[in-house]
């Protein structure tokens, strides 16, 4: 799968100034229609009606958190292949474990910087 | 005393005796006539027993006096009308200061990544006047710090009255009720919601990229 700045990517997260620092990143690294949501919820509404090209999403969120969109995404026919990086607080290793069994593509810490951010999506596109 | 004992019981059997014929008619009379013995039966008994339930009563009574005594030096309705309220209303205006502040330094920050850079001498003053911006913006450090002091000094304050009743009033330690989970901390568990870690608690991102690098294999070492 190649890297495709059009692509449109969904950044999902309850914290607005998250969002706004995750939409200024990658608007930095060149990406120019990016799409947001406030919780899981929200975004798998939004993923039914546009396909995403790349969905950045948050853990902690209510009512539907990150881990439970993500288990709905890959269990969904239409949306399983959705590249997903999880960008979260959560740093605990059955975190890691359990997103990484539920099929996510590659796994943030908050904080984070750019770096890091444009790293890890380089790398699910090289996958 | 032992005598008097006898005595009683003889009372009780000579009543039984006296009604044995009566072939299960008990009147309300009866019931009563049979109290009265009964009672009377213990009279001796409560007599001599008396002065130990007194003194036990007594006993009780100041230990529920010194309790009502530790209690007030706990202060409970102080801590709940006012430290503990005053203590959310200084977080809660931390959490607005820190908001306000992150704000402001994000918006001049997009300002001066959309300037337009064609007219230098314009774009230098606007980039100077965005980053003085940004100074003033930080100064809520220093009255988040202030405010986050109070928090820790109430936080101290129930810690103290706490720890003390709980001294006094000699609980041990293995006391505690069993609390039964809440629907929120049965969604923290299911859903794995932690929250943040400190430093050296969590993994760190070189780790999780070790662990997703080598996927399964790295995984399945955590459970060796």
């Amino acid at each position: 799968m190649a890297l495709d700045l059009q692509m449109p990517v969904l950044v999902v997260d309850d914290y607005k100034t998250m969002i706004r620092i995750i939409r200024n990143l990658l608007k930095q690294l060149g990406f120019e229609d990016i799409d947001d949501a406030a919780d899981g919820t929200e975004a798998l509404e939004k993923m039914k009606q546009r396909r995403y090209g790349l969905v950045i999403s948050d853990w902690n969120m209510e009512p539907m958190t990150g881990y439970e969109l993500l288990k709905q995404v890959r269990s969904d026919s239409g949306l399983s292949k959705t590249p997903f990086i999880m960008v979260t607080a959560e740093s605990k290793t059955e975190n890691v474990i359990a997103a990484k069994k539920a099929g996510v593509n590659n796994y943030i810490v908050k904080p984070f910087n750019a770096q890091t951010l444009k790293g890890k999506i380089e790398a699910v596109f090289s996958e | 005393m032992a005598n008097m004992k006898q005595e009683n019981v003889a009372r009780v059997i000579d009543f039984l005796e006296q009604n044995k014929e009566r072939d299960g008619e008990v009147s309300l009379t009866d019931v009563m006539h049979l109290a009265e013995v009964m009672s009377g039966s213990m009279h001796d008994f409560l007599s001599t027993v008396q002065p130990t339930v007194t003194d036990e009563l007594r006993a009780i009574g100041k230990e529920i006096a010194r309790m009502k005594s530790e209690i007030s030096q706990l202060r409970a309705n102080d801590m709940t009308g006012n430290k503990i309220p005053d203590a959310g209303r200084e977080l809660d205006a931390i959490v607005e200061a820190t908001e306000d502040a992150t704000n402001t330094i994000m918006e001049a920050a997009e300002e001066i990544m959309g300037a337009d850079t064609s007219d230098p001498e314009a774009y230098q003053e606007l980039v100077s006047n965005k980053m003085i911006g940004i100074f003033e913006a930080c100064t809520f450090q220093d009255i988040t710090g202030q405010r986050i002091s109070k928090v820790v000094t109430t936080l101290n304050y129930i810690d103290e009255r706490v720890s003390s009743f709980i001294e006094h009033l000699r609980i041990p330690g293995d006391l505690d009720a069993e609390v039964e989970e809440t629907d929120e901390e049965r969604r923290k568990r299911e859903l794995i919601l932690h929250g943040p870690q400190h430093d050296g608690e969590g993994v760190s991102q070189d780790d999780i990229d070790s662990m997703l690098m080598d996927a399964q294999a790295d995984i399945d070492k955590l459970f060796d």
